[in-house]
């Protein structure tokens, strides 16, 4: 537990000291969602909750890839990543630290891709955007921890920043359209139960992500 | 003769059809050194990448503390501690922010006075809240000596360790490799010739074209082979 939070405490640290990706992350998310929001504006000017849905999860995916990219690419920096791989530390526990220093970064560019999404689409600050949160948060987790495990393969190898998202994309699209599905019924003030049958399904994948990861993290950080 | 703490059994490794270690053998117990020389690229790194366990051999075994090196425990791998080329720092922590972060991770006792302690010891007390990032090579140098140390290892594994040393540096890392090897640590470091250093013996070895040839005698007793480090 203490090499968790010393990782943890430390990579927060470095985040606040240069801010580097959640500025990238809030920037990106800035970016995409403008871009969607002309691209998708018809000609009567109408823009739906679940076309802001699809908006919102497009920039959580590309944002989350940008945070588990640096939260690893720190350690790679003077080949911190073969001291942590040497020291007592689990690295369940490595990979855990990094996963939540992920989350913490897209949650944190979330946040602020709601604003932006709310501005944009012209929707209401209201309780509906409530209801939004459990479902970011899920997706965020779920999309952390498999970025998390892809980011420590794809950092290895030649070329490996184009090869995260073409792992990590295909692998979340179930996720992705419970997600989708979750957000617009929630921004639309539908019914819990709609919104739950997609949670269920945001849930199974973050266990199977968590699980998968932590168990595989081990044996794709050891490598040399 | 004392357990080896330190051992590699018939290491060979091979990249691609390169040979670059071919049946090298080691022992070092607990308060020895070994001091292994060679040209550039002649495999130096490469075998202290796998003696840490951080690189497979091709075929052989590495052993720290009588376990493979490749599997060891997190209680092992407490007692063991590296120095190579990169410095293992964080660039945009200060010193003493990187030290805490060690000792946090090795459960260092009373870290705070002991960092203290060591960043007296390196000669960075006036640089100590600086940030690494703004360090010359011979600085971090120095405090990847105090981050490998601070832990208090049983087994050192050093890759020229004296490289972008002055003349003080030397003779500050020569003292503090001494008391580490009073304590009972196994040291292997690496260099590209013979040094003689002051109050250190070591057993020496070449590795030439992938292997490993004992040099006559103790290289620290070995006056015509020997050059004053830095």
């Amino acid at each position: 537990m203490a090499g968790f939070v010393a990782v943890l405490r430390k990579d927060l640290r470095l985040e606040v000291r240069s801010g580097e990706s959640t500025i990238a992350l809030v920037a990106l998310s800035l970016l995409i969602l403008v871009v969607l929001v002309f691209a998708l504006d018809p000609v009567g000017g109408v823009r739906d909750a679940g076309t802001a849905a699809g908006a919102l999860w497009v920039a959580l995916i590309f944002a989350g890839m940008i945070g588990s990219n640096r939260a690893l690419l720190a350690e790679r920096d003077n080949g911190c990543i073969r001291a942590l791989i040497l020291s007592p530390l689990d690295r369940g526990a490595l990979y855990l630290a990094k996963l939540v220093a992920a989350f913490i970064f897209m949650a944190v560019a979330e946040g602020a891709a709601v604003v932006l999404m709310v501005l944009f689409f012209n929707l209401n600050f209201d309780a509906r955007l409530l209801r939004l949160a459990p479902v970011i948060a899920l997706g965020a987790l779920g999309f952390s921890a498999l970025s998390t495990l892809l980011a420590a393969i794809s950092g290895r190898i030649r070329a490996g920043d184009l090869l995260l998202p073409l792992l990590a994309v295909p692998m979340f699209v179930p996720a992705l359209i419970a997600g989708v599905k979750a957000s617009g019924a929630a921004l639309t003030g539908a019914h819990f139960g709609e919104i739950a049958q997609w949670l269920k399904i945001l849930i199974a994948f973050d266990v199977i992500f968590l699980t998968t990861g932590y168990l595989l993290f081990e044996h794709v950080v050891g490598e040399d | 003769m004392d357990a080896a703490l330190i051992e590699a059994r018939g290491l060979d490794k091979t990249f691609g059809s390169v040979p670059i270690l071919r049946g090298v053998n080691l022992a070092v117990p607990a308060s020895t050194a070994a001091m292994v020389v060679g040209r550039n690229g002649a495999g130096k790194s490469t075998l202290v990448r796998i003696l840490a366990g951080l690189s497979e051999p091709t075929a052989g075994e590495a052993l720290l503390f009588g376990l493979p090196s490749r599997t060891l425990a997190a209680d092992v791998r407490r007692r063991l501690s590296i120095v190579t080329h990169q410095s293992f720092l964080y660039p945009n922590l200060t010193a003493r922010e990187n030290l805490e972060f060690y000792a946090r991770l090795y459960g260092v006792a009373d870290a705070r006075s002991e960092i203290s302690r060591w960043i007296e010891r390196i000669g960075l007390a006036a640089a100590a809240d600086a940030r690494v990032r703004t360090f010359s090579r011979g600085m971090e140098q120095r405090l990847t000596l105090a981050r490998a140390l601070l832990t208090g290892p049983a087994v050192l594994l050093m890759d020229e360790p004296f490289a972008a040393l002055d003349a003080e540096g030397v003779a500050m890392v020569a003292s503090i490799l001494r008391e580490a090897i009073a304590r009972g640590c196994a040291v292997v470091l690496t260099a590209h010739q013979p040094l003689a250093i002051d109050g250190l013996r070591f057993a020496g070895y070449e590795i030439a074209r992938g292997r490993m040839l004992a040099l006559t005698g103790d290289s620290g007793s070995e006056p015509e082979r020997a050059q004053q480090a830095g």
